[in-house]
Order: C-alpha cells, then sequence, then structure tokens
C-alpha cells in the first residue's frame, strides 16, 4: 500500500508547489526575526565585544606607555644619581683640601706663637738674668761693705765708695 | 509498507475580504522555530557581561562565527549584511533540523527556500541599483555584447530557482528517504519475526533501532547544516559581487 501524495488535496498543500500565502509568511517572519535578532543578539553582542577590543587595546597602549614613561624616569634618574655623585665627591674633595689648608694654617700660625714664646721667654731670662746678676753684685757689693766694715770697724759710707765696690766686682765679674 | 509523501497540511482556512489564507503545517511549524529561535538569542544575549563567561562565550563565538564568515567571504566593508546572514542561516538550520523533533521542516517547503533566494534576488538587484545606478544595472544585462542579453535573463532567473530548489530538494529528499528507510526496517523487521505467533513481538521494529540514526546524522545534521551554509554562502557571493568592491 504505497501513498505517495504530490499532488495537493482538500487537506494538503501539493509537496511541491508554490503556495503565495506561505511565501509571504515566510518573508514577514523571516524579516520580523532579522530585525529582532539584529538589535537584540547580533549588533548587542558585537558591541560588547568590540569594547571590550577596545578596552584591552587602550589598557595594552596605556600599559606600554608607562612602560616607556618608567624607563626614561629610570634613566633620568640614573643621570641624577650620577651628578649627585660627582658633586657629592667634589664637595668631599673641597672640605678636605680646604681643611688642610687651614691645618697648615694653624701648624704655621702655632708654629709661629710658639717661636714668638720662646723670643719673650729667652729676653725675660736674659732680663732675669742680669736683674739676679745686678742683685748679686749688689748683695756682694754690701756684703763686701759689710766685711770691710768689720774688718775696719768701722762704717764706710756706702755712698763713697760704691765706685771703689763697682769697680771691685766688674774686675771679679771679668774674672769669672 | 505505508509511506506517505505530502505537502504540508492546511490546518484551517481565513477567510478575509473573500481571499482564502490557508493556515498550514509550514507555518506553525516556522512559528515554533522562530520562537524557540528568538528565546534562545535573546536569552543568550541577556545579561551580558565584559567578562564573557558561560552562555556569553557561546554567544559570543556564534556571532563571532558569522561575521568572520561574512568577513572571509564579502569582505570587511560588508560586515553590516552579518546579521541577515546570521538570521538565514538560523532560520535555516533550526528549520531542518527540527525534523528531529518530528515537525515538518519547513524548509523542505518550496514556497519557504524559494522566499530565501528571491530575497537574496532583490537584495542583489537593490545592491546592484545602489552601486551602479538604474542605467549601470540595466546595461550590465547587455555587457559585453547585446547578443548576451538572453543568457543573462535567464542565469538571473537560474540563480534564485537553483538556490530554492537546491535547498528544498536536500531537505525534502532527506525526509522522504528517512522514512522510506524506516518503511523498509519494517517491512525488514516484520519478515524477519513475523512468524512469531505472539502479535506484539513480531511487530517489534528491531531494524528501526540503530541504523536510522547513523543516517540521520548524514541526512538531518550534516545535510542540514551543508544547505544553511550553501544558501548563505551564495547569499554572500551574489550580494558581495553586486556591491562596490572593498578597499
Amino acid at each position: 500500500m504505497e501513498e505517495l501524495l504530490i499532488l495537493a488535496t482538500s487537506e494538503t498543500q501539493g509537496f511541491v508547489s508554490i503556495d503565495v500565502w506561505t511565501m509571504i509568511f515566510t518573508l514577514g517572519n523571516l524579516l520580523i526575526l532579522f530585525l529582532v535578532l539584529k538589535k537584540f543578539f547580533f549588533e548587542k553582542i558585537r558591541k560588547v565585544m568590540l569594547d571590550r577590543e577596545n578596552e584591552v587595546q587602550a589598557m595594552y597602549d596605556d600599559a606600554s606607555k608607562s612602560q616607556e614613561e618608567g624607563l626614561r624616569l629610570k634613566e633620568e634618574y640614573e643621570v641624577k644619581l650620577s651628578e649627585a655623585n660627582a658633586e657629592s665627591e667634589d664637595i668631599v674633595r673641597n672640605a678636605v683640601r680646604k681643611a688642610q689648608l687651614k691645618e697648615e694654617e694653624i701648624i704655621k700660625d702655632a708654629h709661629a706663637q710658639a717661636s714668638a714664646i720662646m723670643k719673650h721667654a729667652e729676653t725675660q731670662i736674659e732680663l732675669e738674668k742680669k736683674n739676679a746678676v745686678n742683685e748679686i753684685k749688689n748683695d756682694i757689693s754690701g756684703m763686701a761693705v759689710d766685711i770691710a766694715a768689720k774688718v775696719i770697724e768701722r762704717d764706710i759710707n756706702a755712698e763713697d765708695h760704691s765706685a771703689l765696690i763697682d769697680e771691685f766686682i766688674d774686675n771679679m765679674g771679668d774674672e769669672s | 509498507m505505508n509511506v506517505q509523501v505530502t505537502g504540508p497540511k492546511i490546518y484551517f482556512t481565513f477567510d478575509i475580504f473573500g481571499l482564502e489564507i490557508p493556515f498550514t503545517e509550514t507555518m506553525r511549524n516556522m512559528l515554533i522555530v522562530s520562537a524557540f529561535i528568538l528565546i534562545v538569542c535573546l536569552w543568550l544575549a541577556s545579561g551580558l557581561k565584559k567578562v564573557p563567561k558561560g552562555k556569553q562565550v557561546f554567544a559570543e563565538w556564534l556571532v563571532k562565527y558569522f561575521y568572520n564568515m561574512v568577513e572571509d567571504t564579502m569582505g570587511r566593508h560588508n560586515l553590516h549584511f552579518t546579521p541577515y546572514i546570521g538570521t538565514l542561516f538560523m532560520f535555516s538550520i533550526v528549520g531542518s533540523l527540527s525534523s528531529m523533533v518530528t515537525l515538518k521542516p519547513y524548509t523542505s517547503n518550496l514556497s519557504v527556500t524559494l522566499t530565501f533566494a528571491l530575497m537574496t534576488t532583490v537584495m542583489v538587484w537593490f545592491r546592484s541599483i545602489k552601486t551602479n545606478g538604474v542605467g549601470g544595472w540595466l546595461k550590465s544585462f547587455v555587457d559585453p555584447v547585446p547578443v548576451i542579453l538572453p543568457l543573462n535573463i535567464i542565469s538571473e532567473v537560474a540563480n534564485p530557482v537553483s538556490m530554492a530548489f537546491r535547498h528544498f530538494g536536500n531537505i525534502a529528499a532527506g525526509t522522504i528517504i528517512t522514512s522510506l528507510i524506516y518503511g523498509a526496517l519494517a517491512s525488514l523487521s516484520n519478515m524477519v519475526l513475523g512468524w512469531i505467533p505472539n502479535d506484539f513481538i513480531a511487530n517489534i521494529p528491531i531494524f528501526q533501532l540503530g541504523l536510522p540514526a547513523v543516517l540521520s546524522l548524514y541526512f538531518d545534521l550534516f545535510s542540514s547544516y551543508l544547505q544553511a551554509f550553501i544558501i548563505c554562502t551564495l547569499t554572500m557571493v551574489y550580494v558581495g559581487g553586486a556591491g562596490p568592491e572593498g578597499d
């Protein structure tokens, strides 16, 4: 019992037939589906994807930009650092040089002062010596007068005979 | 053996202003499939996040697949055709695959595939006129020599007709062959088990198990995909060829 209904019947359309209403229905269906999907599926999802793509691109751009900036800053700081090093070395060298100069000056000063003090001391000593000699001379002359007085038992007028005594002492001093 | 090959059933007929508008199986199935496509697509496109996860990965893959297909065939300057191509593709493939859930595929109706093909033709004409002007479009029929005019007209008609019949023929043949095989396998089962006096056992269609699934892989899955792909590719090629060259 084979049944091949190629032609249309009252209950079915033909198997190979063109029905205008079906075509219109299909067209409307397809267009509505197209319009809805275009707006709420394809373009919606496409937009999300493009947005993300752009964002990732922007992030990469940003990253490479900041990397460049970082490298530039690093170089800059390295240059600055080496400059600072050189400067500090300069400062230290200058300070050392100045200190050395000052040291030399101080030593020179000290030497000068010391020699001045020595000179002063020497003259002082000389003076003291002279004074001491004079004192001794006076003492001795006194003593001589005393002795002489005792010896001759009479008081010799010191003023009258001082010239005589001085001469005596001078001679004594020259001989000693 | 009982194999029925019929056109779409007419459920009822509208009578508007004396026009008899039939509501057929094709229309009903088309509504069901369209609603299915709409719901799935709107669901896929809902709650989109910047970082795709779960269904959004699939949705983006799908959209990217269509955009890549259009870009490869039509070029970057024609990407705005993607929504139509994508809709046509989904409409065609889901319609063909609806046979797997026992709906009569509406793509096995010539009126439907002819509508697809005529849409393409109208788009081609529209694009051609937009690019070259009406004069340029008419002139292209007598290019390079006027003698070729009949051939050009035939090819202009042959394109949509061949597109429509190719799609219709493949899907319709698939359903016919599938039902023929089912019928044949039922007969075979009956021959093998028919001698058993028990009616229930004698009517178990053992050979319908397994083999139709393998064939269905070709006639339903592969053929549906292939026909959807072909009609989209042809549409892209014709429409793309009618427009200006890309940069």
